[in-house]
Order: structure tokens, then sequence, then C-alpha cells
């Protein structure tokens, strides 16, 4: 089997010629890639490519934007989430997001954990577990084990990240998004984050979109180089890194242009 | 253009890796004149050329650490670097046999047990493979690479053939042994500076295409 087929046998989210408009503007010109299962795939590009765009199509985020137009198809599952049938509350379920900016709610630690398992009416003695798994999944746990009261909004900015992680994991998603998760954090707790992100690989498929391009050559298993609101290439890590195919892919990431 | 300075930083470097190549060019070039004509003196300001040798090297090998450290360079940028400290490294080594070359002169009195007219030979191969070596290097081609060091079995076979007829004429006649033995390590520097300069055309497959080859 070749590379890409085994790529496709083992994706768990296939986009198919996705195309994206903010009013009249073209935001992504036919994506199609496939997203392997259990397996950290980064995306890079500069400023306005389309990566964040791109990443917020496959929880339907893009839905609470004015103006924005969708075709094409993600299939989840092989299941297509842009269908009308599609619980977009359920999918948000499926496919968890956690962005830029750390954004805990203003509740104490335990409550951050323990809203989203509440709403899908988790009992309370079954709670404590559940936040307990998801702190120790997020490596918190030792951290706030004796402060789960205290406000989430008492962390420092870094463990702020990894709460919402662990707030993200409470709902048992099967794919995290991770929206330039490192961007506003400092060093250590960006490298805690990436180790983090290559452990939970083990049980989730994770998304992530980066501007810092040795973070993604550090944490993933594959690339994509987005250019302008197209895929410009898609591949292995190892193989964008030390020998990219596309002229621009190689100018953006040795640093001729962005 | 971004990253000016970066991009002046690896023009540098592959201008820094030309020079010694020049500088391993020089000296292989006059080691094998000095040797042919057992040339004492040439000899000597071989072996003074040295310590100025070590220095390029280092100068090299920091400005590599330098850019590894500091500019993170990546795809054709990481191989132009990974490529040119290995490249550094053979490039040393042929000074180095080279310089063992000139240390010959010193070592034989008289003259030589027999022309060296196949040395010769091997000699003009092992420089033309350093230079279209070097050569593929500085205008990045592949082609060339493999062309250089296609010519290595060539050197391998007048290896063997002055081989064997050096030792024919050590067993005919065991006074010339002192003499033939320099001889023998004469032929044994040209064949592995010869390998060297396959190293550098594999690094140079390497570095223009991304893949792993090996040429000797």
């Amino acid at each position: 089997m070749t590379e890409t087929a085994q790529i496709v046998a083992q994706s768990l989210i296939e986009v198919e010629d996705l195309n994206l408009w903010y009013a009249e503007k073209q935001a992504l010109k036919n994506i199609s890639m496939q997203i392997p299962k259990k397996s950290v795939t980064a995306l890079i590009g500069p400023s306005g490519c389309g990566k964040s765009t791109f990443i917020r199509c496959l929880n339907r985020m893009n839905d609470l934007i004015k103006n924005c137009k969708i075709e094409g198809k993600v299939l989840l599952n092989g299941k297509n989430i842009y269908e009308p049938d599609v619980d977009v509350v359920d999918l948000r379920k499926q496919v968890g997001m956690v962005f830029q900016k750390p954004n805990p709610f203003p509740m104490s630690i335990y409550d951050n954990i323990a809203y989203g398992p509440r709403i899908q009416g988790v009992k309370k003695k079954d709670l404590e577990g559940i936040v307990e798994t998801a702190l120790r999944s997020a490596a918190l746990w030792t951290e706030t084990s004796d402060r789960l009261k205290s406000p989430a909004l008492s962390l420092s900015g870094g463990q702020q990240q990894r709460l919402c992680i662990a707030r993200t994991m409470a709902v048992k998603p099967e794919i995290i998004l991770f929206d330039e998760p490192c961007s506003a954090l400092d060093p250590i707790s960006t490298s805690r984050i990436e180790e983090l992100i290559m452990n939970l690989k083990k049980d989730y498929t994770i998304v992530i979109v980066t501007h810092n391009m040795q973070q993604a050559a550090r944490i993933s298993d594959y690339t994509g180089f987005f250019l302008m609101g197209e895929l410009i290439e898609f591949g292995k890590t190892g193989q964008i890194f030390e020998n990219p195919v596309e002229k621009s892919t190689e100018d953006y990431i040795t640093g001729r242009f962005g | 253009m971004v990253r000016e300075r970066y991009l002046m930083q690896l023009c540098l470097f592959k201008d820094s890796l030309l020079s010694l190549g020049e500088q391993a060019e020089l000296i292989f070039s006059d080691s094998m004149d000095a040797v042919i004509n057992l040339d004492v003196e040439l000899a000597t300001r071989i072996l003074a050329m040295e310590p100025k040798i070590d220095e390029i090297e280092e100068e090299i090998e920091a400005s590599v650490i330098e850019l590894l450290a500091l500019q993170q360079p990546m795809a054709s940028d990481l191989r132009l670097v990974v490529s040119g400290l290995k490249i550094t490294a053979d490039l040393r080594r042929i000074i180095g046999l080279s310089i063992n070359i000139a240390k010959i002169p010193g070592k034989i009195e008289g003259e030589h047990v027999k022309p060296l007219i196949d040395t010769k030979k091997m000699a003009d191969i092992t420089a033309d493979m350093l230079r279209n070596s070097l050569k593929a290097f500085e205008i990045d081609d592949p082609k060339l690479a493999r062309m250089a060091a296609s010519r290595d079995e060539e050197v391998d076979k007048l290896f063997y053939s002055v081989w064997v007829e050096l030792l024919e004429m050590m067993v005919k006649d065991s006074s010339i042994i002192s003499k033939a033995t320099h001889l023998l390590f004469l032929i044994r520097y040209l064949e592995r500076i010869a390998d060297h300069c396959c190293n550098i055309c594999e690094s140079v497959v390497y570095l223009t295409t991304a893949e792993r080859v090996k040429l000797n």
C-alpha cells in the first residue's frame, strides 16, 4: 500500500473539496485532506492563509460567523458533519477545541471540568472520578488536587491552558483541535503542553494550528502547509521539514517569506 | 526578503566550505608534486600549513553549531548544514592524507624504486574526482556528483595493480622493501582520498535531492 493510501485507510476525518467564503472573499479553496487517527496533525502557514478557518470547519465553529458559506464535505467516521441532521452540540462534544488564549470559566477548577459532564447529565457521584481523570490526563492533578475549589482564574496561564485541555477531555471527545494553544504561554508552559499533546495522541486524534514551525516539527506526525486558502502540501512531518516537495513550502519553512 | 542575515550566514558557510575545498585541492596537488619529484622543500612548506587548516575547520564547525542553535535551519538549509559538516570532515581527512603523502619525500633517500606512472594516473583521477565533487557542491549538481564518484572504480583497479606490482618487486629484491613500503602507503592514501571524494559526492546528492545514497 502506498503511504497516501495508508493514511486514507487509517483516517478519522476526511475532508473533500472544502470551499469557504466570508461574504465575497473565498478563504478556503478546494481543500481535500485525510487526517489520520490517533496522531498529531499540524497545520502551518502564514497569517491569513486559512489554517484557523480550516480547523474551525472541523467542528463547525464557522457556523457562528455571519455571511460564511461552506461547500464540500467533512467526513467524520464516514459521516458528513455538514448534513442537516447533524446535531452541532453533539458534534462539538465529539470534536473538542482548545483556543489560543486560555479561557477558563469564572468558576472553580473543579466546576470548570465538571461543567460539560454535568450538562450531559452525568451523576454527581461520578463527577469526582471524571474530574480527577481529566486533570491527571492534562498533567495538572498534582498541582491542583489540594485546591480544586479555588477559582480557575487563580491558576497561571500555562495551568489555565492545561485546565482547558482537561475540560475538553472531560466530555470524552474523539478529536481535539488546538488553535495556537501555546502562543500566549512562556517556553516552560509551552513545553508542558507539547509534552501533553504528544501523550494525548495515544487516545485522541489531534489537529493543531501553530505559528511556531519548530513546534510543528517537534510534536506532529503529519504537517499540512496552507497558503492563501489552499492546502499546498500535506505529508509526514519529517518529510515536510527535511525535503518538502513544493517550492512555496520550502520557502516558508526556511523563512524565505512569511 | 526576510531573514537576510541568516541567508547571508548560509552563503558565507557555503563559501567557507568551498575555500576549504580549494585548500584541499592545492595541498593534494602540491603533495603529489612533492612525492613524485621527491621535493623535500615543497613538502616542508605543505606540512607547515596544517595548523591553519585546523583553524579553518574549527571556524566551520563553530558556524554549524551557531546556525543550528540560533537559526534552526529547515529543509534544504538543514541539508546544507548537515552535508556541510560532513563535507568538512571529509575535506579535513583529504588534507590529512595529503599531508601524510607530503611526509614521504623526507623518508626516501635517492630515487623511487620505480617510475610512478600508474600512481600518477591514480592521483590524476583522484584530483579530478575532488575537483568535480567540489564543483557539484558549488553548483548543486547531483548528476556531476554521481559522475565524479563513478571514477572510484578506476582508482581501485589501479590501486590493486600497483599493489601487486610492488609486492612482486619486494619479493624479488628485499633491499627495496623500505622504499617500496612508502609507495604502498602512498597508493593507500590515494585510494582513501578517492573514497572521501565519494563521500563528498554522497553528501551533494543528499543536499540536492534528500536521497541518501552509497556511491562507493
